[in-house]
């Protein structure tokens, strides 16, 4: 087929006309869609002020109709607007479909690149340049990398929260966000968090510690006390008062060697005051916190110390004699380079955050209501972590990286002991006599569900997503469904609880005070694996780490392992 | 009649075209009824996956197109050959199979399997992903010069050409790889299939394409009038692999059946600038210095490799944006620290679900974890690729003819119109 050139003119023409024809509705078609995406139809205002004059006179059928007339009015448009959208797809297309084919004609056939190169290049002064600008990009790049790393560092997520971590972490178990149980460190009260579950598995389900089965080691305890064991890395803390002294011993978890001891009352301005407290409670209920380079202890009198994990004193502080009926309990925690201190007088209620390397106090907030004996929890919600606080009669939390009070719920009150529990979603607090509740956290928060079948005394609950254990006073277990509060099992044992009940390898350990660990699975059905007892009286808590078990007894310090 | 016959794959084509977007459009006359009466519409709404039988049937059909196309360029060096397969691929894997299956779309199925133990890859798409990469390399591009339904319809487009500069035509071709490094990182993420999302020319095929999409296709076919395969050069993520693997091809077409001239016409024919030129008067340089030479520059390949993984690290939350739960997350954190209120229909799906924020945050980190570990790698791939394509253009290379680049010839053909050694068979 040969065209004249008068056909390819027309050609041409008509080519032309279709790529301008095409290239209008590609503009139209694109600005339709601008409006589609940003115009709500049912948004009009005018559809608005009549719905409005609707809502206040309900009865008006004459108005009824009207807003219905315009709704459908409004809906016709913005599906007609698609309707053309849709239409001009097509349009488009078989315009696009004419400029080729008629281009196809006019060409005829294929030819040769019209930019044919004159000259043949110079292979090697093209090299040269080539090699400058290999040179430049390497440059390039590298300068791109470096000022990236300064500029979008903060980006970055941090190495605890990548999924590296939570991968690894296959044995351990997800709580409320920051409480990533550890398995071979367990740094507050209830371990990571305080918040009372544990990683790690292949623990000794049955021993006794009369007979010695399944005890690696048991020494006396250097000094009376009521506080927990902590351990990071192969040492292990509690601290202890008797005869005039109060310290924190470091103890070698794995052979229960006494490393050394870190006076509570060796500086300045310490205190050596004994405040009258309950008989059983003493100078060292609270237990310490660690990190990876210092332990605190806080002691009955007010002593604050901080001691690096070789024994060298670093700091301390006097906080102020504690007023408490029972004595000062609040075990401490640390969030991020701060240490947090709850501390509960008659005369002051207060949280402060200390420096962990120098002791200076960042912050302090006063806290309003009556003082209690819980410890302070922390935890993450909505991606906010916060420390949570059974206070009486409010719940608090706080952001713990400079005190701000977050929200306030109504909570509990009468003898507040027991630490609030939290997972995921909720927190959970219980005073004796009075009630357990559940609560959604937040400034809009409210009460889930609450109970007041059973009620904790001195023990904390705990609590996964599924499911709220919690011991008693009285010597009952109960599980309760976390969500709806519906009570699933329920059991009495002979003895009182004071030890919190700990999540541990799928299991709900609760030690009560005659030294016996009942074992069952953390399920919503009750299935009691074991009971093993230590063979003395037990109120602390137990830690959890490597496999070995470590349980304060009245007189002795037990490691429990099979191995 | 010879001149009609040049013409016929294109009315052919035309009127497939026709019937085939009259066919689709019908139900576009008929709108759905809306049923007032609590009817259900089936959940149902896309194509029906065909059975195994007809999924083996479509390998069979790429794998002689295949056969074909390396017989027509390799034996027969027949350009008119091409253009009929070329048309017969657009109407079997385009207009009739829809664009579906498609070895560009597969290798994101493959990176899904590599990276996710939940995923199985269809058999059909692996074989689709690897079958041409065989081709590639026993015949060079064979697969791009006439079996893809996306580069049959740009070769068939394509007949004017223009060449464009020397500088932005590089600039352009490093496209495809970045491209490709984000698809096989949004698909191992489980965030996104860009290619298929993004596939210009699905629209053509399916006639239910978004409208951006249709609009872009219509632009891309336009443009591709005159900077002829404007996807294949600077989009085509699959064109990277094939790129690669045709460099190693055992036998690859050739420009001249014979001795070559050295006439240049071949470099004018050739649209892709995808002609290396000879240099038989070339003077080497002395081996001693061209080694310690080449030593530097290659270890400047290494270089950019790290610095690009480092690059891609540190951005990868932002590049993570692209997975809709950690954007849903974003937004939702945005709401809760700054008061601006989550609109998105998906805030408003997730506050419905009854799905807690703090399981939202979880798989947030657990997505931009990943990212924060596949990054660093396509950061690798991406700088060894531009080191490696560097380090080649300082190095010196004798040749004697001109020769098609392997990398980046498409086997199309074109340039043996214009070699003006011919011989009889």
């Amino acid at each position: 087929m040969k065209f004249s050139e008068k056909e390819i003119r027309i050609f041409n023409g008509i080519s032309l006309v279709a790529g301008i024809f095409t290239v209008v509705i590609a503009i139209t078609m694109v600005l339709s869609l601008v409006q589609l995406k940003t115009i709500d139809p049912l948004a009009n205002p005018a559809i608005q002020i009549v719905k409005e004059q609707f809502d206040r006179d309900v009865n008006n059928k004459d108005l009824a109709e009207q807003v219905r007339a315009m709704d459908l009015m409004a809906r016709k448009a913005y599906f007609s607007s698609r309707w053309q959208v849709e239409t001009g797809s097509y349009l488009l297309l078989a315009g696009a479909l004419v400029f080729v084919v008629l281009q196809r004609l006019v060409a005829g056939s294929e030819k040769p690149a019209k930019s044919f190169r004159p000259d043949k290049p110079d292979i090697d002064a093209d090299r040269v340049k080539n090699r400058r600008f290999l040179l430049i990009s390497a440059g390039a790049v590298t300068l791109l990398a470096v000022i990236s790393s300064f500029v979008l560092r903060s980006e970055l997520p941090s190495p605890g929260s990548s999924e590296a971590k939570s991968d690894s972490a296959g044995k351990k178990v997800a709580t409320s966000g920051i409480n990533m149980p550890d398995e071979v460190n367990y740094p507050f009260f209830r371990g990571e968090g305080s918040s009372g579950i544990s990683a790690g598995e292949g623990f000794p389900v049955e021993w006794d510690g009369q007979e010695g089965r399944n005890i690696k080691w048991k020494i006396a305890n250097p000094k009376p006390g009521q506080s927990s064991p902590v351990i990071w890395g192969d040492k292990l803390f509690i601290t202890g008062a008797g005869d005039g002294e109060i310290a924190v011993y470091c103890i070698d978890k794995n052979t229960g060697e006494l490393l050394w001891k870190g006076s509570g009352k060796d500086f300045p301005e310490a205190s050596s005051e004994e405040p009258e407290s309950d008989a059983e409670a003493g100078m060292a209920v609270p237990t310490p916190a660690l990190n990876e380079d210092y332990v605190f202890a806080m002691f009955g009198n007010g002593n604050l110390v901080c001691y690096d994990h070789d024994g060298k004193f670093q700091w301390g502080k006097h906080l102020g004699v504690p007023q408490s009926s029972y004595g000062y309990s609040a075990s401490l925690v640390i969030y991020e380079k701060l240490l947090l201190v709850q501390y509960d007088s008659q005369d002051k209620l207060s949280l402060s955050g200390f420096d962990l390397k120098s002791g200076e106090m960042k912050w302090e907030t006063p806290r309003p209501g009556r003082p209690v004996n819980s410890s302070p929890v922390l935890a993450s919600f909505n991606g906010v972590p916060q420390l949570i606080v059974n206070g009486n009669p409010g719940v608090s939390a706080y952001d713990p990286v400079n005190g701000k009070e977050l929200w306030t719920l109504p909570g509990v009150s009468g003898d507040v002991a027991a630490s609030a529990a939290v997972n995921s979603s909720l927190v959970y607090v219980v005073a004796d006599y009075f009630k357990l509740v559940a609560l959604k956290p937040g400034k809009t928060g409210s009460a889930a569900w609450e109970d007041n079948s059973f009620t904790a005394d001195v023990s904390s609950p705990v609590a996964n997503d599924n499911f709220l254990f919690m011991t008693t006073g009285n010597g009952d277990a109960v599980c309760y469904n976390a969500q709806t509060g519906d009570t699933l099992w329920t059991t009495y044992f002979d003895n009182p609880f004071y030890a919190s009940p700990v999540i541990c390898d799928n299991k709900l350990w609760m030690l009560d005070r005659s030294g016996i660990m009942y074992i069952a699975e953390a399920e919503g059905k009750l299935k009691i694996i074991s009971k093993s007892p230590v063979g003395e009286h037990t109120d602390a808590s137990p830690a959890f780490s490597e496999g070995k078990i470590y349980i304060r007894g009245k007189q002795n310090l037990y490691c429990i392992s099979s191995k | 009649m010879k001149k009609f016959s040049r013409y016929a794959p294109y009315i052919i084509l035309l009127i497939m075209f026709i019937g085939h977007t009259v066919l689709y459009a019908q139900p576009q006359r008929f709108p759905r009824p809306e049923f007032e009466g609590g009817y259900t519409f089936p959940t149902h709404q896309f194509l029906y996956q065909r059975g195994p039988l007809w999924e083996y049937m479509d390998v069979a059909v790429l794998v002689i197109a295949l056969l074909a196309t390396a017989w027509m360029v390799i034996k027969k060096r027949s350009r008119q050959g091409l253009v009929w397969i070329s048309v017969f691929s657009l109407a079997y894997f385009g207009f009739y199979r829809q664009g579906c299956i498609c070895a560009i779309g597969s290798v994101q199925n493959l990176s899904l399997a590599l990276f996710n133990e939940t995923y199985a890859i269809p058999v059909s798409a692996l074989l689709f992903f690897s079958i041409p990469l065989i081709a590639a390399l026993l015949f060079g591009r064979v697969f791009c010069a006439g079996v893809c339904p996306l580069g049959a319809i740009q070769e068939l487009t394509g007949f004017r050409q223009l060449r464009i500069p020397r500088q932005v035509e590089a600039v352009l071709s490093a496209i495809p790889f970045v491209y490709l490094g984000l698809a096989v990182l949004f698909a191992a993420t489980e965030s996104q299939f860009i290619i298929c999302r993004y596939d210009p020319f699905v629209g053509f095929f399916r006639i239910d394409a978004p409208y951006t999409m249709v609009i872009f296709g219509s632009l891309l076919l336009i443009v591709g009038i005159f900077v002829n395969r404007p996807y294949c050069r600077y989009l085509c993520p699959y064109g990277v692999l094939q790129n690669i693997f045709s460099r190693f091809s055992v036998k690859h077409m050739t420009i001249t059946p014979a001795e070559c001239r050295n006439c240049r016409l071949c470099e004018s024919g050739c649209p892709y600038d995808a002609i290396l030129q000879s240099d038989p008067d070339a003077e080497t340089e002395r081996p001693a210095r061209s080694w310690k030479e080449s030593a530097i520059y290659l270890s400047v390949i290494p270089v950019i490799a790290i610095g690009l993984a480092v690059l891609l690290y540190n951005i990868s939350p932002s590049l993570a944006v692209v997975n809709d739960n950690v954007k849903l997350a974003r937004e939702i954190r945005l709401e809760k620290n700054e008061g601006i209120k989550a609109v998105s229909k998906n805030a408003v799906a997730f506050y419905e679900s009854g799905k807690t924020e703090d399981e939202l945050f979880a798989e947030e980190q657990k997505i931009t974890g990943r990212f924060r570990k596949g990054a660093p790698w396509v950061g690798l791939f991406l700088g060894l690729s531009l080191g490696i394509g560097l380090f080649r253009l300082t190095a010196r290379s004798v040749r004697k003819d001109y020769e098609p680049d392997r990398g980046r010839c498409y086997s199309c053909a074109k340039c043996m119109k214009f070699c003006p050694v011919k011989i009889n068979n």
